[in-house]
């Protein structure tokens, strides 16, 4: 299992689809910095097809003035959180 | 486990620099090792022993240094990437008749295959890019 770690928005970039697309069956993705744009509707539309493989990073979603407006689809993480997820995958691949 | 990071951004421009020692400090005190940070792209920036942020906001150079001293952790910088941003050692300015330097120890100048080694001899590797 891999873990995708992507840091741009759908709104502003084709990366998250890219993303997407190389995804696995069983990888995870984590939204981070800008890419927690993606967590709110309606862009957290765009990941309706990973749903429960899908988290957020916590700290960047609440420096932007978005903790709570996130789609109940998200899982939140802190960064110890990310690091748990990063133990848990055999290798990670950022997007950018 | 052993981990290592790859920082492509450069600091106070792009949160890249920010996301990584946040990640080194969690990794840390989840009982993880941080055994190597390896600057590359404008990620080099974070090696100028020059930089001299307000007194009032995160001192970036600084916080990769404590890391060094606590962790032991090897901060290397791709010498190719760094040498054309005016990211130079002592050694390298001398040789480019240069004067003064803006990498120092415990900040090293090294080559890209260090990056490939860092693979194989780390147990995770992420990278945080702009």
């Amino acid at each position: 299992m891999l873990l995708h770690i992507l840091n741009r928005s759908p709104a502003s970039s084709r990366v998250p689809f890219d993303a997407l697309r190389a995804m696995g069956d069983n990888d995870r993705l984590l939204l981070l910095e800008d890419g927690v744009y993606g967590a709110v509707a309606p862009l957290a539309e765009t990941f309706a097809s990973i749903r429960g493989r899908i988290f957020v990073l916590k700290e960047d979603l609440v420096s932007r003035g978005l903790e709570h407006r996130q789609a109940e689809t998200m899982e939140l993480v802190d960064m110890q959180g990310f690091v748990a997820l990063t133990e848990q995958a055999t290798q990670t691949v950022s997007w950018y | 486990m052993k981990y290592a990071l790859l920082v492509q951004g450069a600091p106070y421009s792009q949160q890249a620099s920010h996301s990584a020692l946040r990640f080194a400090s969690a990794l840390i005190a989840r009982g993880h090792t941080l055994g190597t940070v390896f600057f590359y792209h404008d990620g080099v920036y974070n090696a100028s022993r020059l930089a001299t942020p307000p007194q009032d906001e995160p001192n970036l150079v600084e916080a990769w240094r404590r890391l060094h001293q606590e962790q032991g952790t090897s901060l290397l910088v791709c010498i190719a990437a760094a040498l054309r941003r005016g990211i130079i050692d002592e050694r390298e300015a001398r040789r480019h008749g240069k004067e003064g330097h803006a990498v120092e120890s415990p900040f090293e100048l090294t080559g890209l295959g260090q990056l490939i080694d860092v693979h194989t001899t780390h147990d995770r590797l992420v990278t945080f890019s702009p």
